[in-house]
């Protein structure tokens, strides 16, 4: 290692959070986790590092390259104060030094669950929590890695390549398009019932798909949940787990583990088809009753 | 004098404002400053999706969450004559799942939370322990995020899946899946033995006397070096009264405050906010300090956790510590690794049993919206103790949802002049970094602690 480089400084700040992004983190591959720590400088997690407070970094001069906030902002000291300060104002004074800001996760996105605390009525994500005078700074737009956790892989690969690259194309929502593109539909498991029209008979079963009735959003919802999967073994829905949607705008919504329906058909059909060429395709689809797809896979 | 100083690098920050006397500390009060309302953001919601909203209270104990969370919804069913049948399966799958969190959980805490503040005691430079750079820190990184994938292949991922659901699981899986998860127990185990306490796990599990502490190695040996030359088994000690509400396969249920009993009844629980601030600014008290409420069991203050579980269930080991320095900072400490290796052989041990011919989930045959009221109330133990789940459903529709964590029991502030259990464990200490080490030795959780 040449240490005569020196490593972008990171500086990770939490906010109205569950810690689930922290965590989600630390359960990385450990040697993803270990080259990321090899490659940047870590100089302040509120959870992990030791040697510096959050008072000595709203203090000191120095330049943070990427400011990472996990969880929802708020200016109500009321209910939210950290190092004797709101949130909203640490944020700002962090934000003035830094580079690059990066919203890990949904809250911190878009306010996500924390903002359903609707008492405190001024919950929100970064973009929404800054004005143009507090980014004024910043050499690239806010990015947003949305998810319920975020996958600790989407913060390593944007990580990377804005050190390499210095920039990543984002969707009109803020998230990098190479990783929202994607739909958490594609790569499951449960493709082939869903091309089918075979629903999972009830929960608890490897086989058929969670679209019909237990309320899977995978078709409408931007992440390659499926494509990297989660701990490197899995993701909810391979396991049987409807997808809820984590990585969206409207999360968390209303009845996630069940499937609105009207007349029998889902309210909401794949992203970019319409309910008719929904309807006319999955009518023909059934008329194919494919013993395979009805079966146990393991007999 | 009086000292403000602001604890970090526990979950989330907590601020500890002593009081002192004759250079010791004569009153001490815990704040929480953050407060995220879920009890009320629960309430209006259908109550299914209340199996995604209580994961996310806690990033670390989201398992216990659910799990204390799909059980209260069956107690509804219970109360309404509708009692859903499990099969053993799923109460399997459910348990391994919690167990696995929780052995996740006390890795972190020991290498991440407590050792780099323990190493600072020690005469020797124990570089090994520093924080992202450290060797050990490193590997107890590696060894939790390998383990946790043994609950992921059921859960599909972790943090924040809501894998039960009334009436089981919504996994299946085959017979690679479980010895998939055994090999990560293994592995975890493999840490265990030669990292932490330096000896075969079955040599370990038959220590049953303080005298066997002389037979630990590994790095817990770095713990009991420095926690005797400091004197930690003499601090931190509070009313030695214990509480375990959860039962399971792996826990009994009990209390002990003179003696033991394993009756527990919920109606025992009370919780207040004489010193807690409340969100109508109008009823919040001259007293209010913290955004934590008190809980007391019948009227008093008990602590709960692996210290508790460990002394309720009479594991000897822990037990005959315990007889000797009570309920210590060390003894604490130690009855929570000793309780990681207690679950690593008790896990795999059910992961053995399952049967994977068995349903894992058998569907309700009410749909929760037919009730036109209900209640429900359960109590699982998480990494960090006892969490008590109390709702209330009308036609489907959470009225009210009330959550006790475990670092409430702990955590919470005193009341009527009595001090609560962490409280009692500071005062009469002579240094506010050996009380910061009894407060971290709690296993402090503050999004826990004010939810
Ligand atoms: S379960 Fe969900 S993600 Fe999987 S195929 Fe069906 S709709 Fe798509
Ligand atoms: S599959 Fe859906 S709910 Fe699950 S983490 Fe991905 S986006 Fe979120």
């Amino acid at each position: 290692m040449n240490n005569k480089i020196k490593k972008p400084k990171i500086v990770w700040l939490q906010a109205i959070t569950c810690n689930g992004n922290t965590h989600s983190l630390l359960s990385a591959n450990a040697n993803r986790l270990k080259l990321f720590l090899d490659s940047f400088d870590l100089v302040y997690h509120p959870s992990l590092t030791t040697d510096t407070l959050l008072n000595d970094l709203l203090i000191e001069k120095n330049e943070i390259d990427f400011l990472l906030v996990e969880g929802a902002i708020t200016s109500n000291k009321d209910f939210f104060q950290i190092s004797d300060q709101g949130i909203n104002e640490a944020l700002k004074k962090l934000v003035l030094k830094s580079k690059y800001l990066i919203a890990i996760g949904s809250c911190a996105s878009y306010g996500g669950v924390h903002q359903k605390f609707e008492q405190n009525d001024d919950i929100c994500g970064l973009t929404d929590a800054l004005d143009e005078t507090d980014i004024s700074y910043l050499t690239h737009p806010i990015i947003n890695l949305t998810g319920c956790p975020v996958h600790p892989e989407w913060i390593f690969q944007t990580l990377f390549s804005l050190k390499e690259y210095k920039k990543v194309p984002l969707d009109e929502k803020g998230r990098p398009k190479e990783i929202y593109s994607y739909l958490a539909h594609h790569g499951c498991t449960r493709n082939e019932y869903f091309e089918w029209k075979v629903e999972a008979k009830s929960f608890g079963l490897k086989e058929g798909c969670l679209f019909y009735e237990q309320g899977c959003r995978g078709p409408m919802t931007h992440s390659n949940c499926n494509k990297i999967l989660w701990n490197d073994v899995n993701t909810k829905t391979r396991a049987g787990m409807p997808c809820i949607g984590c990585t969206e705008f409207d999360f968390p919504r209303n009845n996630m583990l069940e499937t609105k329906k009207n007349i029998g058909i889902p309210d909401e059909v794949p992203l970019g088809v319409t309910k008719r060429a929904y309807l006319s395709l999955a009518g023909v689809a059934k008329t194919f009753k494919i013993d395979r797809l009805n079966e146990k896979i393991i007999k | 004098m009086k000292t403000v100083d602001i604890v970090e690098r526990i979950e989330g920050e907590a601020k500890l404002i002593c009081q002192w006397d004759k250079e010791k500390i004569s009153d001490v009060k815990i704040q929480f400053l953050n407060f995220r309302g879920f009890e009320f953001i629960l309430k209006d919601k259908p109550i299914l999706d209340a199996l995604v909203y209580t994961p996310r209270i806690c990033g670390i104990c989201g398992q216990a969450h659910l799990k204390a969370t799909v059980e209260a919804i069956e107690d509804i069913y219970k109360n309404h004559n509708e009692e859903l049948t499990l099969t053993n399966k799923a109460k399997l799958l459910r348990e391994i799942g919690l167990n696995i969190e929780i052995i996740d959980s006390h890795i972190k805490w020991f290498y991440m939370f407590i050792m780099p503040d323990i190493v600072k005691f020690s005469n020797n430079s124990l570089e090994e322990y520093s924080a992202l750079k450290g060797k050990k820190w490193l590997e107890a990184s590696s060894i939790a995020s390998e383990t946790i994938k043994s609950l992921a292949v059921i859960a599909g991922q972790w943090p924040h899946t809501s894998y039960m659901v009334p009436g089981g699981v919504v996994s299946d899986p085959t017979l690679l899946d479980l010895v998939t998860m055994q090999n990560y127990m293994d592995q975890a185990i493999r840490f265990y033995e030669n990292s932490l306490i330096g000896t075969n796990l079955d040599t370990y599990l038959s220590f049953n006397k303080s005298e066997d502490l002389y037979k630990v190695k590994g790095d817990l040996k770095d713990f009991i070096t420095i926690s005797f030359e400091n004197g930690f088994e003499k601090i931190g000690k509070s009313y030695n009264r214990h509480l375990v509400l959860g039962d399971s396969l792996s826990f009994e249920k009990g209390k002990i405050s003179r003696k033991l009993t394993k009756n527990i009844d919920y109606e025992n629980i009370e919780e207040f906010t004489t010193n807690s601030f409340d969100i109508d600014k109008s009823k919040v008290s001259k007293e209010a300090y913290t955004w934590s409420k008190t809980a007391l069991y019948a009227n008093s203050f008990y602590e709960t956790g692996p210290l508790s579980r460990a002394v309720v269930q009479n594991r000897s080991f822990v037990s005959d510590i315990h007889k000797h320095y009570n309920d210590s900072m060390f003894t604490r400490v130690l009855a929570r690794m000793d309780e990681l290796g207690f679950l690593l052989s008790k896990t795999k041990e059910l992961i053995q049993q399952i049967n994977i011919n068995e349903e894992s989930f058998i569907k309700p045959k009410v749909s929760l919206k037919d009730f036109h009221y209900g209640i429900g109330q359960s109590s699982v133990e998480a990494c960090r103790g006892s969490l008590y789940h109390d709702v209330e459903i009308e036609n489907g529709i959470i009225s009210k949802y009330d959550v006790i964590t475990p670092t409430v029991w702990n955590l919470g502030p005193g009341i009527d002049n009595k001090l609560s259990t962490s409280q009692k464990a500071i005062v009469g200490i002579d240094s506010l970094e050996k009380a910061k080490l009894i407060l971290r030795s709690f296993d402090v959780c503050s999004v826990c602690t004010t939810h």
